[in-house]
């Protein structure tokens, strides 16, 4: 196992395909998190983002020899795995009950084991913009997801969501714009977002 | 650093790198103190930034539940890959991966579908193409010895049968007694040979037509000639002796049909 941690995703799978279970359950557990929380992101809900990241890897089993590395990454490509299975989540369960779920006292992301003050603002301040991020549209807050989030280059975001570059930056440009003015409107006062954010073109 | 350059050095990047960029450019730096709009506008990211990073921060260490680990690998372990039946794969495919595969078999059924046009059109062509060979011989061959010049008859003469005397019959003649061995005269040459035995019209004559029978469907004219045996192919009979036939011409001077009298 301390030699498959060395390994890049793509042979893991390749060993994996070839019945190594410990390169699978390597591959697992490297690519787990992110997949389970871009899919929180997303839906803001913990239940979705489980169901979504076990349905990610089963289909991972199914047709993980129908992948293709000249394609893409295998993160990218479970990332896009888990998009289409949020997408379906979403609509079977409606957004409008998961969009209040990140401001839920009970949601366990968000309350903290601590409770100082700053721990408080944070948390507050958490919500805010994840409730801002959930209503998004889907393609904006899927940018935001993966590139502010997740960290992902434009490159990488790009090859997860199958569109060119450029869609991505004026995506993720649109996004914040949009993020701005909400959190303006809704939390002003939680993170110093006030008075007008205009852009000077001059 | 003008606000447009400042706008467009800033859009391109997140607002952690903008954050990041900020601290170092000092020409950025400059600009947003000095410029209110972009001063305010620059803050606003900023703020974002911040607002971004501690929700990352808050769900960085998210992880799914142990019990999908062990679902997952128990799947592994008891149906391993492509065992698993993935709920709806085909919707769940990424998809840049589903439209790549999608043009993958679009070209492969275009090239297929090229591929079938291309020999329907070749086999098309290929019948309707005019035997050259054909026409080489019509050509080559000697010019038929006219027997009476239709100066005897006039110019409503009519057809002479059974006669082996010099004589030229010409009339009309209406295409459509003709046409229907018309199509197979024309493909190829072999095709005419084989239409000289299996294309004879009830009055006796083959077809040997080596024009679209669209274009030289004008009237045609039956001169009755006499020919030299060698100069056709088709005729077994004795090469000194002449051979008497009808040769259906058109207005165009073109053969239309032949029969053999004797």
């Amino acid at each position: 196992m301390a030699l498959l941690t060395e390994q890049t995703d793509e042979q893991l799978l390749v060993l994996a395909l070839d019945g190594n279970e410990d390169a699978f359950t390597a591959l697992y557990r490297r690519r787990q998190g992110p997949v389970y929380r871009f899919a929180l992101h997303m839906s803001g809900s913990p239940q979705v983002a489980e169901e979504v990241t076990q349905d990610v890897f089963m289909f991972l089993l199914q047709r993980g020899r129908g992948f293709d590395p000249s394609r893409g990454a295998v993160g990218a490509y479970l990332f896009g795995v888990a998009r289409n299975y949020v997408r379906r989540a979403m609509e079977k369960s409606h957004s409008e009950a998961m969009m209040t779920t990140p401001a839920e006292d009970d949601d366990p992301h968000l309350v903290t084991d601590f409770d100082p003050v700053g721990d408080i603002a944070r948390g507050q301040t958490s919500k805010a913009v994840w409730k801002a991020v959930l209503s998004l549209p889907e393609h904006y807050r899927e940018a935001v997801v993966l590139c502010d989030l997740q960290d992902l280059s434009y490159a990488e975001a790009a090859e997860a969501l199958g569109c060119a570059i450029g869609t991505i930056r004026s995506r993720l440009h649109r996004a914040h714009e949009m993020l701005v003015r909400k959190l303006q409107s809704s939390a002003p006062a939680l993170a110093g977002f006030s008075g007008d954010a205009a852009r000077c073109l001059s | 650093m003008t606000c447009r350059e400042f706008i467009e050095t800033a859009e391109s990047l997140t607002p952690l790198q903008l954050r990041l960029l900020e601290t170092k450019d000092e020409q950025m730096s400059a600009h947003a103190r000095e410029c209110g709009g972009c001063g305010k506008w620059m803050e606003s990211q900023r703020l974002l930034g911040n607002a971004l990073q501690v929700l990352r921060a808050h769900t960085a260490q998210s992880e799914a539940s142990p019990k999908v680990e062990l679902a997952v690998l128990e799947a592994f372990r008891t149906q391993g890959f492509e065992g698993v039946a993935a709920v709806a794969p085909d919707r769940a495919a990424p998809a840049v991966w589903k439209l790549s595969r999608f043009f993958e078999v679009g070209a492969y059924a275009a090239v297929a579908a090229a591929l079938i046009i291309g020999i329907f059109l070749g086999a098309r062509m290929w019948r309707d193409k005019p035997a050259p060979q054909a026409q080489a011989q019509v050509q080559e061959s000697p010019l038929p010895q006219v027997v009476d010049p239709r100066a005897a008859t006039g110019a409503g003469v009519t057809e002479s049968s059974g006669s082996a005397s010099a004589e030229v019959a010409s009339k009309p003649v209406s295409a459509s007694a003709i046409k229907g061995a018309v199509p197979a005269a024309r493909r190829s040459q072999p095709v005419v040979a084989q239409a000289a035995t299996t294309n004879v019209d009830r009055q006796g004559f083959v077809a040997l037509m080596f024009c679209d029978p669209l274009i030289c469907s004008g009237e045609e004219q039956v001169i009755r000639m006499e020919l030299p045996a060698n100069a056709l192919a088709s005729a077994d009979g004795n090469g000194s002796q002449p051979v008497i036939a009808d040769v259906v011409v058109g207005d165009d001077g073109l053969v239309r049909a032949m029969r053999i009298v004797n």
